[in-house]
């Protein structure tokens, strides 16, 4: 009975199409048209009210004008509403707002461009600063592999010459003899007790 | 078990509606570049984690694609309608700066965001009853404080059509 319809084009048909103007008969509603009718309503013969036939006529003119004019005014408002409609949606309106898009689009996108230079600006100094530390780096690296290198052999110089000093002192087929003798002549006594500073505490008797 | 993910949080959906991107018409692929470690993306990093479901939520309409240690700095890229390209650069920013940015530039601003409202707001009449698809109420017994339905509970006899047509009949 009751219909409710959606949709934007269909807005503008609501607009435009006339409400319930017909008055509708008797409908069975709620029952069918094989149920019996009430009990209360079972000799009920439907009078309509009486009507004066000069009112009749003046109002019947009256109502023609009024609703002459009521349906002029509501065209009226309609057309308007659905020109600015038009206007908006295809019009100058339209092509105003498309250009405006367009200037705004623009200068938006001029201002990324600048923010995209300026960290543009600063990656190429950081790198630049990465490439120097790393440059850096490698001369510090190579200088100390140097000293190492220096250091290195120097304590292989060191170790020759304790090496040649400790020869010296070396047991040789020659000063076998003599070191024999040197041996038994000074017996050597390692029985001894040291405390913590080293330093002899108690040694047995030499024999 | 109610709770899933590091952050549960994003996955609400009144953290999903709070999001405040909402894209241009003309806007409709957004790409993501960002490393998984790395100083520098870490607002990318962020930005990913907690705005991107924000941002779909409210364009479900455009394509969104992360890519995962390509290159060796951050970068947004959006593909637009007429074939434009616009980078945006996100070395060393934060997440928020980074949201606002992309805001600026390719979000629909808060002027236009609220006219849309409002024409939404117009297509639909909350005085008017009808079925549920269409309109707010059906009938005004629905309404609090209002004569409730006669079909819950029974109105009170002085409100009947048939009472009163009887009082009106022993009157006359």
């Amino acid at each position: 009975m009751f219909q409710v319809t959606c949709g934007r084009s269909v807005q503008a048909a609501r607009l435009l199409s006339p409400r319930c103007a017909v008055l509708v008969e008797a409908v069975r509603g709620r029952k069918s048209r094989t149920d019996p009718v009430a009990k209360s309503k079972v000799g009920r013969i439907k009078v309509p009210p009486p009507v004066d036939p000069e009112e009749m006529v003046a109002l019947n003119e009256r109502y023609s004008e009024y609703q002459l004019i009521m349906r002029a005014l509501r065209l009226e408002f309609k057309e308007e509403v659905l020109r600015r409609k038009y206007e908006e949606e295809i019009g100058s309106l339209a092509a105003e707002k498309a250009v405006q898009e367009e200037e705004e689009h623009r200068i938006l996108m001029a201002w990324n461009n600048q923010e995209n230079q300026r960290l543009l600006q600063i990656r190429v100094l950081r790198i630049q600063k990465e490439q120097e530390e790393a440059e850096r780096k490698q001369l510090e690296a190579a200088v100390q592999r140097e000293q190492e290198q220096q250091e290195h052999i120097k304590e292989k110089e060191r170790e020759i010459l304790q090496l040649q000093e400790d020869a010296k002192n070396f047991i040789t087929l020659e000063n076998l003899d003599q070191r024999i003798e040197e041996a038994l002549d000074n017996p050597k006594n390692y029985n001894f007790a040291i405390d913590k500073q080293g330093r002899v505490v108690k040694q047995t008797v030499q024999q | 078990m109610p709770m899933k993910g590091r952050f549960p949080i994003r996955r609400t959906l009144e953290y999903l509606q709070k999001g405040d991107i909402v894209f241009k018409n003309r806007v409709k692929i957004m790409t993501v570049n960002y490393n998984t470690n790395g100083e520098l993306s870490d607002g990318a990093r962020e930005f990913v984690f907690f705005n991107i479901p924000q941002i779909q939520y409210k364009n479900p309409w455009v394509q969104i694609m992360m890519f995962k240690n390509m290159t060796p700095s951050p970068f947004l890229k959006f593909y637009l309608d007429d074939g434009e390209q616009v980078l945006v650069d996100v070395e060393g920013k934060d997440h928020k700066q980074i949201s606002r940015h992309v805001r600026k530039i390719l979000g629909k601003s808060e002027e236009v965001l609220q006219a849309e409202a409002e024409a939404r707001k117009e297509a639909s009449n909350p005085a008017n009853f009808g079925p549920k698809k269409y309109c707010l109420r059906e009938c005004i017994c629905e309404v609090d404080g209002q004569v409730p339905c006669p079909r819950t509970k029974p109105l009170p006899k002085e409100m009947t059509g048939k009472y009163r047509a009887q009082m009106a009949a022993e009157q006359d």
